[in-house]
């Protein structure tokens, strides 16, 4: 310790030395071959700790002590380089040692390393890859830029919900999403509404590293089951202080829009299927003696009222619903300014940002105010504190889920022939439409959602030597939600009650808690050791609260205060707790072999007290080949590593607080209060375990102008939690148990090439394609199959199957002789008119067999064109309205437009069935492969066009750098798939099994923007 | 120095400190062994046995529902979008239907509850000991009847014997454990009404006199007086309805109006839910009222088929209401806080009546004078003869959209919608994910799924 407390003294005295005579010299860092300047590059006087950075025009300034006579210039991706200080201006062309994406920063648990060391598998995007990009989420940002991740929005609508899966589904009933960190600090994904990852400003992000194997993500034990992605946030340099400015407007449209049948179509189908009604109940409508009672009468009658003012006989009105749920309007704008500096003991990076996206659907938007302050001081040669801290504002308007009557979507279920406003100009409602209007509840209701997020850490490290440091972190999320609704007197809601309003308000806390020591340590020239050893502790709280009341006295007193009528309220809270132990140590000899050990015990608050505590411990191994004498001189193979990787990871995550426990709950009868059985006690229930193998070949050809990773996987879940159904006689439905096994194997392959590369011209390609095919591999006890067809959609459970598998009756098409809607039977050939006798059978599988991106950069003279095409493959998506809006007039939603081909007389050979109002028969409406489809989809996901102004131009304006470029996003989708759009999973229902499914959910969003990016 | 010592020995402290932080309980729930520890306890668990028995899955609107869609004979319409109630209304009832389901699991959670009470009975205070029990007892038997109804081919058919009833389970669940007693294969018919009859019987014995939203003695005559009727007992259904009327002290309202859309029980409410802004569900509101009154979009309608069954001059027929474009429904349900009658005294009146009718005898009144209290209140002249024909029109109409329709029509035979009183599909499939859940070799599906 006295030993510690002297050298540190020496150090600092050394420092003071160097206090004496100086001279500053400036000069620019450049790339000897294409002339680019070199961001980042280190400048540092030899033989001292003197140095500085060079900025991103590649200029720096340093001050020098007396007797400097040479500098020592590198930077990632050049060979380094000594020159003499020749005068004030000291100039350095580097030249590029073509290992640039070897020499890379890959961000890991609890420390960093260079991605040629690595054994383990992380995908990394730079956050300069996906800056800009008109997104209200990050994770839309990354779809298609990393192979085996797969982002999928659940619908177009803003700030909304994203799944993200790394490798395919670990789970049934456990979270599958990966665990977020933000500079070290694990965040919550819960919220009150809306989505919790939303509210990060992702301009902010130096980089986003994606933790997919085992011995990757181990280190963060149970909670890395579904990998995890490491978010780091732009720090500052020393330097002079630099400015980015940038601003940028854009456009929203859907993708696509499906169409409906038009007010003549709808009144011919309509009454077609009405007569088709009677028919089968042995009535001629068409006889003005037969008339009264029948269906016909009752259709038509229905037709006078849905035609408000209007005569539907004459056709007067034609109302294309479907455009009513778009904003027409819809924009995109963004500001944001950031500086970025420091001196040799303090650094910065603050940001302050603005953006609004309004959604495509009527009554959707998003704002987010951001700010962030990155600070770091270097109290001493030994001891540095700092604080990354950022606070945002999000403001969305809400739209309710798909289920709901009054989302926007829903709309298109209204008739063509109801116009929009009666004779007064108030938008029609229920009896006029058919169903409640959703445009009346854009019209006179609101749900606005405000949240503050408060994300930081602040931290201390303390070096005891050059080469043992601790570090503590302690970092925060706090969030809190307000989510104010009202809906007038006209709405779903309003109506009958005088209007509705509701508040509800949700806190979220999660702290967290690390400390660890790293040891860094090279002896001699072949070995290089790293460790880690420390703990980690989590809490998470939420608090929610609401209040709900009707009966405002006039519509404008929106605010519970003038309720007349307080309905009701509740407030909920919960807690969960992790203490985790870690421990990693790093072996590298003679740059050729590595070797990395890792362990982490987690306990966790949701498990019993027996089973609370798990380990998860990883080992792999690497091989650089090309470092070895008889690769080393290949002019055409680089780089060539071999690695390998085992590991143990855990989940508890997103099945409850107290899953174990038998549990009442409060309720009540006749205004007092009662309990109530909620859950079903499993005081067995422990962690589900991940076993995840996976071997990597990392290469580079042509002095790494082609370089690439191709990786095989095998990721298996054992004591799988779910929720299995129980006989309903036990007075409950489900229990919570460990039960099976599933089993994720995969490739993924990643190609980066510098295609061209001259001092005009440059192009570069990457590429990535994951495979990916998930099994169920064991149910509980003797089960095989867990159906799940609850009459709208069938994601099942079935052993030797793909998780959420579309499970039930094959549609056989439509009987040619009378117009019914045919199954199979379960002999798979004969064909039944009968829904219940009809055989199940796998009908469709909504995970996709294969993913991939495919990027392009390129580069003329200032000019930058990039597009990134992402593709989605081999899986199935079921429309779950299908019954609803493909259902031939079972009622009187309006069809779509496939309808048209509806079987009319015997010999008609066709898929649509006989229409029939009311239900008749077999008219295929229950859920069945017949609004299953092909959801494959190609989309050019990203396109900018960018032009930097010349330096000789920015010179005279006194600016490091300007970029004008116009972006688009979904620009762009190839697919077969008749719904609005491939990218969906309607938001009610999404879930690990609940995947593939559509049901009045918005297509995704498709954009074009203008910017102005400046730096000086 | 000390320092540094300081930041060293921080997380050893942290270490210890945390272990206890992942012992957290939960908030808004308690164990169930907490539940069945206290008297007070278990008198809540019983409170929510009620407000189980409550929800809309079940006496909150859907049985009555059901009823009434399945015994339409095109006096009503189910209009709605929903699937699930337009295949009963249709009888083309698929085994995954999600309101079949829900009804089912409901029924058997307020079964558990039930079961919970009456095992841990020894923890009441000995003086409320009967009580809690007797409710404990009559709402298992009441679950019972209402699921072999929908469920079980009626009593009527005849073979109760052998057809099949429901799963019966008579003890709790606890600590998580399914077995055999839980994973069984259904009883009959008979035996599933024998298990009626024994709860509802002895819950008659040890409940008060006290009836309304709470059950009382009277409470479970009324209940078996409509089991025996089912079972075309006659005579102990007219005991059990002579009971109510002779002794649970209630009157009919003056207006047949009175008895609906009210904020507390009526003067005739033998058994009735209470529905406010704060609890209760209600949903024959949200399934047969109207948008203007914050329900659904007039789901059920009213067909002419319908009003031709009463006299002009019949008061009942005040409640209905036109909507405008001849679409009408019933006023029943009109308003959402409203309490909703289960059991209505002018029931009992026409139960006894029938009951007296067919055994030739006039126990408490004659059948004539009994159908005459029903049918002078709805405005009508006293009729001076009587048939049997009368006596099931009046009750049709009395009771009309309250329930109890296809029960009417199943024990006295009659056809719904074409439909024979004991077809296969006037009866519910058990639901798909319990044949699933236990074996279909065990919980064997009904005839015609």
């Amino acid at each position: 310790m006295r030993k510690i407390a002297s050298i540190t003294l020496v150090l600092v005295l050394c420092t003071c030395s160097f206090v004496l005579a100086q001279t500053t010299i400036t000069g620019k860092v450049t790339d000897s071959k294409s002339g680019d300047a070199v961001a980042n590059a280190s400048i540092q006087v030899k033989g001292t700790s003197i140095g500085t950075t060079t900025d991103a025009a590649g200029s720096y300034r340093l001050t020098l002590p007396q007797d400097a006579a040479l500098l020592q210039v590198s930077s990632v991706g050049y060979t380094s380089k000594e020159v003499s200080v020749a005068g004030p201006v000291v100039n350095v062309l580097l030249v590029s040692s073509g290992t640039k994406n070897l020499d890379e920063i890959v961000v890991v648990g609890y420390g960093t390393k260079i991605k040629k060391d690595l054994t383990g598998n992380i995908a990394k995007v730079k956050g300069s890859d996906v800056q800009n990009m008109p997104v209200s989420n990050f994770n839309q940002a990354l779809q298609g830029r990393a192979a085996g991740v797969f982002v999928e929005a659940n619908n177009g609508k803003v700030g909304e919900g994203v799944k993200i899966l790394i490798r395919g589904s670990g789970s049934i009933s456990a979270s599958n999403s990966p665990l977020y960190v933000i500079d070290g600090v694990p965040i919550s994904t819960s919220t009150g509404s809306g989505n919790a990852l939303a509210d990060i400003n992702f301009n902010d992000v130096e980089s986003f590293d994606i933790l997919k194997d085992a011995s990757a993500a181990a280190i963060y034990g149970s909670r890395a089951a579904n990998g995890v992605v490491l978010i780091t946030t732009k720090k500052g340099r020393m330097g002079k202080t630099s400015f980015q400015v940038n601003t940028q407007y854009g456009f929203n449209k859907p993708t696509h829009l499906r169409g409906f049948l038009n007010a003549q179509e709808f009144v011919d189908l309509l009454r077609e299927a009405a007569i088709n009604s009677d028919n089968i109940d042995g009535v001629d409508p068409l006889d003005p003696g037969q008339y009264s009672g029948s269906w016909l009468q009752f259709a038509e009658r229905r037709l006078t009222r849905y035609s408000g003012w209007s005569d539907w006989r004459t056709l007067q009105t034609n109302t294309n619903w479907e455009k009513l749920a778009f904003n027409d309007d819809a924009s995109t704008a963004a500001v944001d300014i950031s500086a970025s500096g420091g001196t040799d003991k303090t650094k910065f990076y603050t940001s302050l940002s603005y953006t609004k996206q309004d959604g495509i659907l009527i009554g959707n938007t998003f704002k987010r105010f951001s700010a962030r302050l990155n600070l770091e001081q270097a109290v001493s040669e030994k001891f540095k504190l700092g604080i990354n801290m950022a606070i945002s504002q999000s403001t969305s308007g809400r739209v309710p889920n798909d289920n709901e009557f009054s989302t926007p979507m829903q709309i298109v279920a209204l008739s063509p022939i109801t116009p929009l406003r009666d004779l007064d100009g108030n938008v029609y409602n229920s009896p006029t439409t058919t169903y409640s209007n959703p445009y009346v509840d854009f019209v006179d209701g609101k749900y606005k959602s405000v949240t503050y997020r408060n994300i930081g850490n602040v931290f201390g490290q303390f070096n005891f030597t050059p080469s043992l440091f601790f570090r503590s972190e302690f970092g925060v999320d706090i969030q809190n939600q307000n989510d104010d609704q009202f809906y007038g007197f006209n709405t779903t809601y309003g109506d009958g009650s005088n209007g509705y309003g509701q508040s509800d308000w949700f806190k979220g806390l999660d702290y967290n808690l690390n400390n660890y020591l790293t040891y860094k340590k090279k002896s001699g020239l072949n070995h290089d050791i790293e460790a880690v050893l420390g703990m980690s502790y989590q809490k998470y709280n939420t608090v929610f609260a609401n209040v709900f009341g009707e009966q405002f006295p006039v519509e404008q007193l929106q605010k519970l205060a003038s309720a007349g009528v307080i309905k009701g309220g509740t407030s909920r809270e919960s807690n969960s707790s992790f203490l985790s132990y870690f421990a990693r140590a790093n072996y590298k000899y003679n740059n050729k072999f590595l070797l990395s050990l890792s362990g982490r015990i987690d306990g966790s608050s949701v498990f019993g007290a027996d089973s609370r505590f798990g380990f998860f411990p990883a080992v792999s191994a690497g091989w650089i080949i090309s470092e070895e004498n008889f690769l080393a001189n290949s002019g055409f193979l680089s780089f060539l590593k071999l690695r390998g990787s085992w590991g143990l990871t855990g989940n508890a995550d997103g099945f409850g607080e107290f899953a174990h426990l038998g549990l009442w709950s409060g309720s009540s009868y006749n205004g007092t209060g009662g309990l109530v059985s909620t859950q079903l006690a499993n005081p067995d229930l422990r962690w589900e375990k991940s076993n995840q193998v996976d071997i990597g070949i990392d290469f580079g050809f042509l002095k790494n102008r082609i370089s690439g990773e191709i990786d095989f996987y095998r990721r298996k879940t054992d004591d799988l939690i779910y929720n299995v159904p129980v006989t309903s006689s036990a007075g409950y439905t489900n229990k919570i148990v460990n039960i099976g096994a599933m089993e994720n194997k995969g490739i993924e392959i990643v190609l980066n090439s510098d295609n061209i590369i001259t001092r005009s011209f440059k192009w570069s390609t990457n590429l990535n394609i994951s495979i990916n095919r998930n099994k169920v591999l064991k149910l509980d006890g003797d089960q095989t199959t867990i159906p799940g067809n609850d009459g709208r959609y069938l994601n099942s459970l079935i052993v030797g199957e793909s998780i959420g598998v579309f499970y039930g009756p094959k549609y056989a098409g439509v009987d040619p002789d009378n117009g019914d809607a045919l199954f199979f039977l379960p002999d798979g050939k004969t064909t039944t008119n009968s829904y219940n006798d009809a055989g199940n059978f796998v009908v469709g599988n909504p995970n996709p067999k294969l993913i991939a991106g495919f990027g392009n950069t390129l580069n003329y003279k200032g000019v930058e064109l990039s597009f990134l095409f992402q593709g989605v493959f081999g899986n199935q998506v079921q429309n779950g309205a299908g019954g609803f809006m493909t259902a031939g007039f079972d009622w009187f939603d309006n069809q779509t437009r496939d309808q048209l081909n509806r079987w009319q007389k015997p010999g008609d050979i066709t898929d649509v069935p006989q229409l029939r109002l009311g239900g008749y028969g077999s008219d295929g409406i229950q859920a069945s492969s017949r609004y299953i489809y092909d959801a494959d989809y190609i989309r050019l996901k990203n396109i900018t066009l960018a032009y930097n102004l010349p330096s000789s131009v920015l010179r005279h304006v006194k600016l490091s750098t300007a970029k004008l470029y116009i972006t688009g996003v979904n620009l762009l989708t190839i697919t077969d798939y008749p719904g609005w759009d491939p990218e969906v999973n309607t938001d009610y229902r999404a879930g690990n099994r609940n995947q593939g499914s559509d049901f009045y959910a918005a297509p995704q969003i498709k954009n074009i923007s203008v910017g102005l990016n400046i730096g000086f | 120095m000390k320092k540094i010592f300081f930041i060293l020995m921080l997380p050893a402290v942290l270490f210890t400190a945390c272990s206890k932080e992942l012992d957290i309980n939960p908030t808004q729930s308690v164990n169930e062994d907490f539940v069945f520890s206290t008297d007070a306890n278990i008198k809540a668990a019983l409170n929510g046995a009620y407000d189980v028995v409550s929800s809309a899955d079940l006496e909150g609107g859907n049985l009555q529902l059901y009823a009434e869609l399945l015994g339409a004979n095109g006096e009503i319409s189910w209009v709605g979008t929903f699937n699930e109630p337009d295949e009963i209304f249709n009888k083309s009832i698929i085994t995954t239907n999600s309101f079949v389901r829900d009804t089912w699991s409901a029924a058997y959670r307020a079964i558990n509850i039930c079961n919970n009470i009456i095992a841990n009975i020894n923890v009441v205070n000995e003086g409320d000991r009967d009580r809690v029990k007797g409710e404990a007892l009559f709402l298992r038997g009441l679950m019972y009847f209402e699921l072999v109804k929908l469920y079980g081919k009626p009593y009527s058919a005849g073979n109760a014997a052998t057809n099949l009833g429901v799963q019966i389970v008579t003890v709790p669940t606890v600590n998580g454990e399914i077995t055999e007693v839980q994973n069984v294969a259904r009883s009959t018919v008979a035996q599933t009404y024998e298990q009626v009859i024994s709860d509802l019987s002895s819950s008659k014995n040890l409940m008060g006199e006290d009836i309304g939203v709470y059950a009382g003695k009277y409470t479970a005559a009324a209940i078996l007086s409509r089991v025996y009727l089912q079972m075309g007992d006659y005579t102990k259904a007219r005991d059990e309805a002579n009971d109510v009327i002779e002794n649970a002290g209630a009157g009919l309202e003056e207006l047949y109006s009175k008895a609906f859309n009210n904020t507390s029980p009526s003067a005739e409410d033998i058994f009735v839910l209470p529905v406010t802004a704060q609890d209760g569900a209600n949903d024959l509101h949200t399934y047969w009222s109207i948008a203007d009154f914050g329900a659904r979009d007039g789901d059920v309608e009213i067909n002419q088929n319908h009003f031709d069954l009463y006299d002009a001059a019949d008061a009942r027929l005040a409640l209905f209401y036109d909507y405008g474009g001849g679409y009408v429904y019933s006023g029943k349900w009109l308003q959402q806080y409203k309490y909703i009658p289960l059991v209505r005294l002018a029931e009992m009146y026409l139960t006894r009546a029938e009951a007296n009718f067919r055994l030739g005898t006039a126990t408490g009144a004659a059948a004539l004078a009994d159908v005459n209290m029903v049918h002078e209140r709805a405005g009508l002249p006293a009729l001076t003869a009587l048939t049997l024909d009368d006596i099931i029109l009046e009750r049709h109409l009395e009771l009309a959209h309250e329930g109890q329709r296809i029960h009417d029509i199943k024990r006295l035979k009659q056809t719904a919608d074409g439909f024979a009183y004991d077809a296969n599909e006037l009866v519910f499939p058990i639901p798909q994910r319990d044949v699933d859940a236990v074996g279909p070799s065990i919980l064997v599906q009904n005839p015609g799924y």
